[in-house]
């Protein structure tokens, strides 16, 4: 009883001591749990996989710094599913801060599949302006964009000329952490062009997107970091976020015992009354 | 006048734009279009302002040596060179991507992980069985933080479809209601604001 | 006027036709498709004797094609080509087709009626409240509990720390909080508490500046406004909510409000307040945030209430009229709702349709 009421008055730099621990040491040693992929991650791969050669995948960096531990090892894995599968990637971004992080993806990947900027991938840069840009993008282009990120005019590259309209872009895959985000591409591009509306999100965001599932408004769906870590396993890349599933499985495992023992300290609590 | 002018601007362009909607006419959606893009360029002013404001608090607090006046310091020397930079380096600018990849990136990050540490302190403190559905909450809870990572699976095979599920099925419905009573009364407190019902978000009297 | 022309032609059938509901600047081309060809190609011409131009090319599975930017009142024609390896079929001529704006997009009627039903329903109450009937509201118990918050604050002589969320005031729930600022504002001026608004948005601290002054200026106590109190931090979001813990831990408020829209950093404001010792009430319209408020903060207003807050403390009967009809449109929901799913489980099609929102 006594351990049950030093518990109860436990000093939380404790349990975040507990947590880092428990977030660390996976890292370290490496436990190797087997990764399931589920039917949202399972759609976005087959989505890319059914495209032919050549089409384009519009890639929005809707993120900042913040969430990039959970959405840019996504963002990774689906440009390097996006490069093998020899498609067009035409990256822009909702987020001022996240077009860095796209071109930091395309520096580690384009590389690696000898892919041309301006031939096999683009950054078109932040796009300021949420549902006006949106609606003014999918009808024309080149209403919204005359120069690349780096203030290059659009027309001098050949992926630049080649997309005009909505009709041009085969997918849409937005990595999200907020607004404007998912919901934007979708109330203004699918539901407006019909465009195929793919998506991966934080996990704290990721059940929000399930409605869009239900309905198809959203075809696909990579949540946090397991989402990137199911999409890393089907696209054959060992990268962090499979290496962090065994912390983030080793800190869930913690967390639940402590709700345990604070439910445990409630009974004691209750019973001495 | 000072709120009759403001509150018949209010109620025209909310009128507007919601008329617009539904007419597919050319020029209703190129005005629809060209209020919001008028909106953008009030935005884009209204960043000088925040800035103006910062170096203002700041420089005050500098100048009359209140509590911490040091970090101010730094506070307003950072913004200036970040600011500096982008201007003549540009975004790809050699010491403006430095300051983001080694400060930025890792300083948004590193608060975006605190959450990991206040999850289990707010976990340890509020998942209790106090009443019937705070045990839902909590068996919910647990059930879903087991079965979204790995070790669900090794567990047991059918835990990832069970969570999907509860995800699909449970959380979709309920978030379906909060969210349809959400529009609801955004509908309702948008009808007070465009007849100007609702005025105490301009400030003054009712 | 609509113009469709069907023609049969080599086993293309195809049609042409102005897109209805629009702008006037599409026309819609559809045929029945066939996997046994690769693809098949769309031309177009404004005369068909000077030839055509290929639009677009769609694989064999598709069956229709929305060709957009085009000049109302101008007459198009059309030409179908189904393409198998390097055999080509084509259809006959399709024209002369012109595409016309409509004044109102038909596919959103049932939206608009819905609209019309929920305004008057709101309009109808606030009617019922000018006549002076006594409408009942439940207690909302963040609500009641919010002058108590800001008398403990006074009590103790702490501040009042209010985050109005992190989006400009474009966004709804930035406007609600604002309304509920004004209110708060005039609770601290009159009882002489410092009130502490950092904002993420520069328009949001114009607008919580404008708010908290004449709040001030309402109850008497113009001095007490001190527009360093209400300050832009930065629009980054964990640079945002690092700067309030900070003010936080250095003021220790007694008493935190947040009230509007929140991401991540919900959790990360609340156990910092947590900390520090203050009663926390949170109020958000972000169905993911609102768990961490409810599990954190000793009072939370859960989504619609946030935006009933302004109607509920100000007590007027014609603001109070509005959530009434609020109501009565949330029984008009799930009655729709019972509808729609009735439609489907008894194979009702033409209320499924009714309901159905065209593109």
């Amino acid at each position: 009883m006594k351990l049950l009421e030093r518990l109860a008055k436990i000093d939380r730099r404790i349990i975040f001591l507990l947590v880092g621990l428990a977030a660390i040491i996976p890292l370290l040693i490496p436990i190797g749990l087997p990764v399931d992929i589920t039917k949202p991650v399972q759609n976005v791969y087959d989505t890319i996989e059914s495209l032919p050669e050549g089409s384009i995948v519009v890639v929005s960096v809707d993120y900042d710094p913040g969430s990039e531990a959970e959405l840019y090892p996504a963002t990774l894995a689906f440009i390097e599913h996006c490069f093998r599968r020899n498609l067009r990637v035409y990256m822009m971004g909702l987020w001022p801060a996240g077009i860095a992080l796209g071109n930091d993806a395309f520096a580690e990947i384009a590389p690696k599949y000898n892919k041309e900027y301006g031939v096999d991938y683009i950054n078109i840069g932040y796009k300021p302006g949420g549902p006006v840009m949106l609606l003014t993008l999918g009808r024309s282009v080149a209403d919204i964009v005359n120069a690349d990120y780096a203030g290059t005019p659009i027309d001098s590259f050949p992926l630049g000329r080649a997309v005009k309209t909505a009709r041009d872009m085969s997918v849409v895959m937005t990595f999200s952490a907020g607004d404007p985000g998912i919901l934007h591409w979708i109330i203004y591009f699918n539901a407006r062009f019909g465009n195929v509306i793919c998506g991966s999100t934080t996990a704290i965001s990721a059940p929000r997107q399930y409605q869009y599932l239900a309905s198809g408004q959203l075809i696909g769906l990579l949540g946090g970091l397991k989402g990137a870590a199911e999409y890393e396993t089907l696209v054959d890349r060992k990268d962090r976020a499979i290496a962090g599933m065994d912390s983030q499985s080793i800190v869930h495992v913690l967390l639940v015992i402590f709700i345990i023992i604070g439910n445990i300290i409630l009974l004691s609590e209750r019973r001495k009354k | 006048m000072k709120r009759t002018i403001p509150l018949i601007i209010v109620f025209g362009c909310g009128i507007f734009m919601l008329i617009s909607f539904f007419i597919p006419l050319r020029w209703v959606q190129d005005t629809s279009q060209l209020l919001q893009t008028w909106y953008l360029g009030v935005i884009a002013f209204f960043v000088f302002i925040g800035i103006a404001n910062i170096v203002r608090v700041n420089v005050n607090k500098i100048q009359r040596k209140l509590a911490d006046w040091q970090y101010s310091i730094i506070l307003l020397v950072f913004l200036f060179v970040m600011i500096g930079a982008g201007i003549f380096g540009g975004p790809e600018g050699g010491l403006f991507n430095y300051l983001f990849h080694n400060f930025q990136i890792p300083l948004s990050a590193t608060m975006f992980s605190l959450l990991a540490f206040f999850v289990a302190s707010a976990a340890f403190r509020a998942f209790r069985a106090r009443n019937p559905e705070a045990t839902l909450l909590l068996i919910a809870a647990v059930l879903v933080m087991v079965g979204r990572v790995p070790v669900g699976y090794w567990i047991w095979h059918g835990f990832p479809d069970l969570v999907e599920w509860l995800m699909q099925v449970p959380n979709t419905a309920a978030k379906r209601g909060i969210i349809l009573g959400i529009d609801l009364g955004l509908i309702s407190m948008a009808l007070r604001v465009l007849l100007g019902i609702e005025r105490s978000y301009m400030g003054g009297k009712d | 006027m609509l113009l469709i022309l069907i023609l049969m032609a080599q086993g293309i059938n195809v049609e042409a036709f102005d897109t209805p509901n629009d702008d006037g600047s599409s026309i819609t081309i559809r045929w029945i498709p066939d996997t046994q060809y690769e693809f098949f190609q769309i031309l177009r011409s404004l005369d068909p004797d000077e030839g055509f131009e290929p639009l677009a090319q769609l694989p064999g599975d598709y069956a229709e094609f929305i060709d957009r930017g085009l000049q109302s009142g101008q007459q198009y024609y059309y030409l179908v080509k189904a393409v198998q390896k390097e055999q080509e079929t084509s259809s006959e001529i399709i024209g002369p087709v012109l595409p016309k704006a409509q004044i109102f997009d038909a596919g959103r009627a049932n939206i608009l009626v819905t609209i019309i039903i929920l305004f008057a329903a709101i309009l109808f109450y606030i009617a019922i409240a000018r006549r002076g009937e006594k409408l009942y509201i439940r207690k909302i118990p963040a609500l009641t509990a919010m002058e108590e918050a800001i008398g403990r604050a006074t009590e103790m002589g702490k501040p009042v720390l209010y985050v109005p969320g992190i989006m400009d005031i474009d966004d709804p729930q930035t406007i609600a909080s604002m309304s509920i600022l004004s209110k708060v504002a005039e609770k601290t001026a009159e009882y002489g508490t410092p009130l502490y608004v950092p904002t993420s948005k520069a328009m949001a601290m114009t607008m919580a500046q404008q708010v908290v002054k004449e709040a001030a200026m309402k109850v008497g106590r113009p001095d007490w406004f001190n527009a360093d109190n209400i300050r832009y931090l930065t629009d980054d979001q964990f640079g945002y909510v690092s700067a309030v813990d900070g003010i936080m831990m250095r003021e220790k408020p007694a008493t935190n409000f947040y009230l509007g829209t929140f991401y991540a950093e919900s959790l990360i404001l609340a156990e910092t307040g947590h900390a520090t010792g203050a009663i926390q009430v949170a109020g958000t319209a972000m169905p993911d945030q609102l768990p961490f408020f409810v599990a954190a903060c000793d009072f939370t207003l859960l989504g619609e209430e946030l935006y009933a807050a302004s109607a509920y403390l100000s007590q007027e009967p014609v603001q109070l009229g509005s959530l009434k009809g609020q109501d009565l449109g949330k029984l008009l929901i799930i009655l729709i709702i019972i509808i729609g799913v009735a439609s489907r489980v008894f194979g009702l099609p033409f209320l499924y349709n009714l309901l159905n929102v065209q593109q």
